[in-house]
């Protein structure tokens, strides 16, 4: 949920239920005010009356009015209890033309007693609410259209103004999703006003600067362990061509060589990886010229062929032309490092396709019946159990795909594992 | 031939030295900066090894000091910086070739090989070994003057063999010569056996004698004796 739409909700279900218990608090107190001003009237009628009695005796004459009714009924002295109640108002002639079907309306009433002479009477004044009652109405009326308005400019308000609030923070998140740690580009300071953003954003540039940095010290490290690494096994290669050529070797001693050579070349191979990748990284190899794929793939499959004999595989290949203007050294890499992968991964007699057409090249290779994971498949140094690589051989592909302005997809089906370079 | 081996890692310099020393052959080193130029500035050499980083100074100074003065001879640059820049300056500035540590000795000395062929024998494409002759330039082989087809790495190993010949070359710089660096898939060098041997009997069968022993399981030895 977004934040605003959640603001939203949030100020419009407490701005109703405020807005309700406020209208019915004010129709309450209103209602209340109203009425006590109608009890007084009524008030005033009854002394009026209890004068009138005790001045004449006899009870006062009843004229027909348009707000007042008043009547009286003998009873038994001492039954009658003073008290206010809501009671029916029959309507008076003139104004029986509203709501014409109803002979009564809604009014206050007044139960008193008067006593002349030794007779008892119960006196009801009544008078016709129905004015106040409009009056009510009204007023109920005006608080909800301003209730909605409230509403209405609440919504309007929220929806224009606040997204324009949070823009720098649309913006910053924008510059967040294009952050890559291996640009020179700085997060940019955002146009604003607004403290929490302007603080935001200082606090993404220096965290930006900071990872940057520390991206760039272990860079650096990585460079020059590999570049100090170099030496030593340079002396330790060299000692053992020289080895080699003292005489006599028995069974054993042959063997602990031959292991030695190996072990020697993975760690050269290992090195040479890893400064390449950083080379990669650092744009240091972008010695652009023209090249033709074609001729590239066909001069490695010639360069393959023995290796592809040996393991009995089977390749096939329909190369369109396709030239571009890009590093021949970068490309070389990306391509030997494909086609080693569909090499070492497939089983002897198994099968290669070399597919490259003019938005894409392909290298299919059968091999294990079983998908690789591919979150994983493009990080250092992830390997299968099984391989003889060094973990790094995707991961360089990747990073020259990226630098290269490529994408470098994996997928599997009908047991051929793809690996597609989309140009 | 002469060879000037610049180069102030001991251990590494030793090696060369003892790898390119035998008869007929005059190894010189030097471990720095001012050693190299006094022995560049008044001998004359068939192929000068030169590392990048030299205490002292750089190699790149050396190599522009060479050329400034129109020496002739070759120079073959072996460097920890594989960087494209510095190869491409070296080659820029006239360096015969580049070679990035680590490498095997005889991918080292098959690269001299071809920069003092270059140098001496210009005009003559013709490399003769006994009852061998490898035309250069048409990439052919004659045993005997009767034409032997190779293949492009049949050819290339037997000029690698050549180029080190009396030397027992190990497997791997042997695979890493003909296949490059992408051939990392083989902890067994099984099918090098099996080109080697198509190698041998081609030869062979031309009337060839039969130069290349295998030595100890690790590797092979192209030798006339």
């Amino acid at each position: 949920m977004k934040l605003l739409a959640r603001y939203n909700r949030v100020t419009l279900v407490t701005t109703i239920i405020v807005m309700l218990i406020t209208g019915i608090i004010y129709y309450q107190a209103i209602s209340l005010i109203l009425t006590r001003q109608v009890d007084k009237d009524l008030i005033v009628e009854e002394n009026e009356i209890l004068d009138y009695a005790k001045l004449n005796h006899q009870l006062p004459q009843v004229f027909e009015s348009n707000d007042q009714q008043i009547s009286f009924q003998e009873v038994k002295p001492g039954s009658v209890q003073r008290e206010f109640i809501n009671t029916l108002y029959k309507k008076s002639e003139e104004r029986k033309h509203r709501r014409r079907h109803e002979e009564y309306e809604s009014g206050r009433g007044l139960v008193t007693s008067v006593s002349v002479g030794d007779k008892y009477y119960r006196v009801l004044i009544a008078e016709s609410t129905v004015e106040t009652e409009d009056l009510i109405k009204i007023i109920f009326g005006i608080t909800i259209a301003v209730i909605l308005l409230l509403l209405l400019t609440l919504f309007i308000t929220n929806r224009l103004i606040v997204s324009r609030l949070w823009q720098p923070f649309y913006n910053l998140l924008k510059e967040l999703r294009l952050f890559n740690v291996v640009d020179n580009k700085d997060i940019p300071q955002i146009d604003t006003t607004i403290e929490e953003f302007k603080e935001l954003n200082q606090a993404m540039t220096s965290m930006s600067s900071r990872v940057k940095s520390d991206y760039k010290d272990l860079k650096t490290f990585t460079e020059n362990a590999s570049h100090e690494l170099l030496t030593p096994i340079a002396v330790i290669n060299s000692k053992l061509d020289t080895l080699l050529q003292t005489d006599n070797f028995n069974l054993q001693q042959s063997k602990l060589l031959n292991d030695l050579y190996t072990a020697v070349s993975r760690l050269t191979r290992l090195n040479q990886s890893l400064l390449l990748l950083v080379k990669i990284e650092n744009h240091l190899l972008e010695d652009n010229q023209l090249i033709n794929l074609r001729s590239v793939i066909e001069e490695l499959i010639i360069q393959f062929e023995e290796i592809f004999q040996d393991k009995g595989l089977k390749i096939s290949s329909e190369l369109a032309d396709k030239v571009f203007n890009t590093s021949p050294y970068l490309i070389d890499v990306l391509l030997n490092n494909l086609l080693s992968n569909a090499i070492r991964h497939n089983y002897p007699g198994g099968e290669i396709r070399i597919t490259l057409v003019n938005e894409k090249l392909s290298i299919q290779n059968t091999g294990d019946n079983t998908p690789l994971q591919n979150e994983n498949l493009f990080k250092r140094f992830h390997k299968s159990s099984s391989s003889e690589g060094n973990g790094l051989g995707l991961t360089i592909s990747r990073q020259i795909c990226d630098n290269l302005g490529y994408t470098l997809e994996y997928d599997f089906s009908n047991g051929l594992h793809t690996f597609t370079v989309l140009f | 031939m002469k060879i000037l081996i610049i180069e102030d890692e001991q251990g590494l310099r030793e090696s060369i030295e003892e790898y390119f020393t035998e008869a007929g052959n005059v190894c010189e080193t030097a471990a720095s900066y001012t050693e190299a130029m006094a022995k560049v500035n008044v001998y004359r050499y068939d192929c000068i090894l030169l590392d990048i980083t030299l205490p002292g100074g750089t190699g790149i100074e050396i190599l522009k000091n060479v050329k400034q003065n129109n020496y002739p001879d070759g120079v073959l640059i072996i460097s920890a910086k594989n960087s494209l820049d510095d190869r491409l300056e070296g080659l820029d500035l006239g360096a015969d070739d580049y070679l990035v540590k680590p490498f095997h000795l005889s991918e080292l000395r098959a690269r001299v090989m071809a920069i003092i062929r270059r140098k001496s024998f210009s005009g003559n494409n013709l490399l003769l070994f006994n009852e061998l002759t490898i035309d250069l330039l048409a990439k052919s082989v004659k045993v005997n003057n009767q034409p032997v087809k190779l293949t492009r790495k049949e050819y290339a190993l037997l000029l690698y063999f050549i180029a080190n010949k009396g030397k027992v070359v190990s497997k791997n710089a042997i695979a890493e010569h003909l296949w490059g660096d992408g051939i990392d898939m083989a902890n067994n060098f099984d099918f090098i056996y099996s080109h080697i041997k198509n190698l041998r009997k081609k030869l062979m069968e031309a009337g060839s004698h039969d130069y290349i022993q295998a030595a100890y399981g690790m590797g092979y030895k192209f030798t006339d004796q």
